[in-house]
């Protein structure tokens, strides 16, 4: 079937998923739990005069182990603290490390019990008690809270503004350049793309961090608009071969995108295995899901390069084309009329 | 270009990339007991709160760039439950009792926090609502001064209803100054006088006036690397300073910068003030200033019913990613690298030396620009924008190659296909450059945070990839190229066969 006729599908699939994106967004937002926007964090305060050795480390978090254990709660982040001072000498300068002051925190998921936090908390002030090695020369102290992030959406909107904006001056020099038709063309594509993105990330609930959707919308603009000027640069080379004269505008472009597949192709597949390459690596990090969610920034626009773009190009440039002829015929009328008259 | 000339300039642009990868990755330690260490301009690198790597001349010691600090906010009428411990534990048992009887520990009885009887909540507990209002007030104060730093990683959070716990990356110099200082809530205040002390207030506001009809709005800035603040005062404003000011020509004026009860600064000044609005230099830096002015200007807007707070003690966070993300993303460039310069040999052969060392130009003027440029750092989202315009550089590239390598087959000489291939790619890729630059910086304009690092990233490293397809890439292989006689069998590219009729 050809791959123009199936131009209202393409634009039913982006204009459902996008709709309901839009929806989700605004009602829900998005996933934001990687950034624990509610949670409660278990602290384990020490002050060592001396240096608590590794050994006596992993004791403290033997015992947190335990407590937690005995309490039936797991954590889902643990870190160490490092207590800082003013700085000295400096008057607007960073923090000094104090050497002696630590935080063992444990990150729980929002809906743990305070009953069951409590008992541990008991627990662990028994177990460290009991515990020699933390009555000298450690001092310890145990307290935990229920956390709530505040709200900055700023970077949300004026992410959004940034790419349109950027989209929108870089489709006038495709304009300039490739002429209107390849210009509305590019810049359905790039609004639909990054448009696209963002709804995946609302609709399928993919859990990001706060930055990360706006990120993932401006390099599946970026990525569009690389692959419609591949696309384009092939149109104009075409146009200029007389034996391409004959095609309709639909013909055209499908020879064009036909000659472009291989190229947009590879590139997807090249920068999708980067990706991949560098989730594999970053599997035991915290990066991990930022490379894979990156993902769709690359496959996203891959969709509307190889189906989109082009079925939609083939009825953009058949309408251009139509009042190039028109105008041509209304410029030839002119100038006929003109060389009448003298 | 003669053979010798090629032989002299691929010398020397081998030594060039040699000492630039040299400086831009390689850290050793030197001296007696390693005492001094080298650090490589990619070690050097600003990192974001969520990666981090041990750094510079201590790196051994612990010395870590990247990570953050964090701090906890207690408002007027709230003590950590640990503050009340330490203070109660020494106490007689009648000191003691008459201590615990001002506070309530909050939420419950493992609460991490104890509420001042009267000042913040009723003997029973229940929080006031006065208080409850004015800490709604102070936390959006606070909120809205660290979103306007709009500093990557920069968080704000409630802790058990009451206390505000601030996190803010330790690539910001002015971490310390940021944390202590945002915690002064409060009307923002311009006193004079002999002494802090004694000083009264130069607007002597009346009843039914704020603070906002005498000062229209703090900002920062900057003007031939010189910071300040620069607050702009109303009408009414600039009457009353000039009143204050005006015996200064005589006897120097000491102008005291209140937030609520809290002394920011002071400034003498021996000259009349009659314009509308002051400059303020003194040691700011560029952060320090914006801090400054964002601190002077929330406190124009805010309400004296606000509360103020105590900073608590100051804590370091490792990366929040793990320590050895940075690592990894090294592990993964280095894997992907690998592939590319594999895919470039096979195809052609000697040739992906030419793609070597551009690839390799662009990566150091890419670790360079990270170090020089000030608001650049290295973050997960700024590796991504520099893995796509990687992608672009290769792909310009192979474009590049191959359309030489047509031109060759169709019987033309080595130069001419390379010239021809240019000819023909050039606008191609001049055109897909420019719009990928013209995106990436128009985003980095107008976004804020991250995205705005990593669009001006994207953008600058298309500008590279620009310049390295189009001119470093035709230059290196000229000098390549000039050094072999078979300049056919250097790229790979083969003939097209023609069948004898």
């Amino acid at each position: 079937m050809n791959k123009n006729k199936l131009l209202p599908v393409w634009a039913a699939v982006s204009a459902v998923l996008i709709l309901a994106g839009i929806v989700l967004m605004a009602v829900l937002g998005f996933n934001t739990s990687l950034d624990k926007p509610e949670a409660k964090t278990f602290d384990v305060y020490y002050n060592v005069v001396v240096d608590l050795d590794a050994d006596k480390k992993a004791a403290l978090e033997a015992h947190c182990e335990d407590a937690f254990t005995q309490a039936g709660i797991s954590y889902t982040e643990k870190e160490t603290l490092k207590g800082v001072s003013a700085p000295t000498g400096a008057q607007n300068g960073a923090f000094n490390e104090t050497g002696n002051d630590f935080i063992l925190r444990y990150t729980f998921a929002a809906d743990t019990g305070d009953g069951a936090l409590a008992a541990a908390k008991t627990s662990l002030e028994g177990a460290l008690a009991a515990d020699t090695a933390f009555a000298v020369p450690a001092e310890t102290y145990v307290s935990y809270a229920g956390v709530a992030q505040q709200p900055m959406n700023e970077h949300i909107w004026r992410g959004a503004l940034g790419i349109a904006v950027g989209v929108i001056v870089a489709l006038v020099y495709v304009a300039i350049r490739y002429g209107v038709g390849s210009a509305l063309t590019g810049l359905t594509a790039c609004v639909n793309d990054a448009l696209l993105v963002l709804s995946l990330l609302a609709i399928l609930r993919i859990p990001v961090y706060a930055f990360a959707p706006m990120l993932y919308a401006a390099i599946a603009a970026a990525v569009s608009a690389a692959f419609w000027i591949v696309r384009c640069n092939k149109l104009r080379e075409d146009a200029k071969d007389p034996a391409a004269s004959g095609l309709s505008a639909e013909e055209a472009v499908e020879k064009a995108c036909r000659a472009t597949d291989k190229t947009v192709l590879l590139t997807a597949l090249i920068l999708a295995v980067c990706l991949i390459v560098c989730t594999a690596c970053t599997f035991a990090t915290g990066a991990v899901l930022v490379f894979a969610e990156a993902l769709l920034a690359v496959l996203v626009p891959l969709y509307s390069s190889m189906l989109l773009a082009p079925a939609l190009h083939g009825k953009v440039k058949a309408a251009f084309d139509r009042i190039k002829v028109k105008n041509a015929r209304y410029t030839g009328k002119k100038r006929s009329k003109a060389e009448s008259e003298t | 270009m003669g053979k010798k000339k090629s032989v002299i300039l691929l010398i020397v642009y081998t030594l060039v990339i040699a000492a630039l990868c040299f400086i831009c990755t390689v850290s050793f330690s030197y001296g007696t007991d390693n005492m001094h260490t080298f650090s490589s301009v990619m070690r050097m690198v600003q990192k974001d709160a969520d990666l981090g790597l041990a750094y510079g001349a201590n790196a051994d010691t612990g010395a870590y760039l990247g990570g953050g600090y964090s701090a906890v906010y207690y408002p007027e009428g709230v003590i950590s439950a640990k503050e009340y411990d330490d203070n109660i534990r020494d106490m007689s048992e009648e000191d003691a009792a008459e201590y615990a009887a001002q506070y309530v520990r909050y939420p419950d009885a493992n609460g991490a926090i104890y509420l001042e009887v009267g000042e913040a909540c009723d003997e029973s507990g229940a929080v006031n609502a006065a208080f409850a209002a004015a800490f709604e007030d102070s936390l959006a104060t606070v909120t809205e001064r660290y979103a306007s730093l709009r500093e990557d990683g920069v968080r704000v959070d409630v802790a058990d209803g009451y206390t505000i716990r601030v996190f803010v990356p330790a690539m910001m110099e002015s971490a310390y100054y940021a944390v202590s200082l945002y915690a002064y809530i409060g009307e923002f205040g311009l006193r004079t006088g002999d002494s802090a002390d004694h000083a009264t207030d130069i607007f002597g506001i009346r009843a039914g006036e704020t603070v906002a009809d005498y000062v229209e709005k703090v900002t920062s800035g900057s003007m031939s690397g010189t910071s300040f603040v620069e607050i702009h005062f109303t009408e009414k404003g600039a009457e009353a300073l000039s009143a204050a000011t005006a015996g200064a020509a005589e006897t120097a004026v000491t102008l005291y910068f209140y937030v609520g009860d809290d002394l920011i600064m002071n400034l003498s000044t021996s000259e009349q003030m009659t314009e509308d609005s002051m400059y303020i230099t003194g040691t700011y830096t560029a952060e320090s200033a914006q801090i400054t002015a964002k601190l002077l200007d929330s406190a124009v807007h805010t309400s004296g019913d606000a509360l103020s707070f105590t900073a608590g003690d100051a804590f370091f966070h490792e990366a929040g990613y793990g320590a050895n993300t940075v690592v990894m993303l090294y592990i993964a460039f280095g894997i992907a690298f690998a592939a590319m310069m594999a895919f470039f040999f096979i195809r052609y052969r000697r040739l992906g030396f030419v793609h070597l060392y551009t690839f390799l130009l662009f990566t150091c003027a890419m670790i360079l620009c990270a170090w020089a440029i000030e608001f650049v750092y290295l973050s997960v989202e700024t590796f991504l924008a520099f893995l796509v315009a990687c992608v672009l550089l290769s792909a310009s590239n192979v474009v590049t190659f191959e359309a030489a390598r047509k031109e060759y087959a169709l019987g033309k000489t080595m130069a001419s296909s390379v010239k021809t291939g240019y000819k023909k790619s050039f606008w191609k890729l001049f055109d897909l450059h420019i719009v990928l630059a013209v995106i990436a910086f128009l985003t980095s304009a107008i976004a804020v945070g991250s995205l705005q690092v990593a669009a001006f990233v994207l953008g600058l490293a298309v500008v590279f990839s620009g310049v390295a397809t189009l001119a470093v890439n035709r230059f290196g292989w000229a000098v390549m190229m000039g050094t072999v006689r078979r300049q056919g069998a250097f790229c790979n590219f083969k003939r097209e066969e023609v069948e004898d009729e």
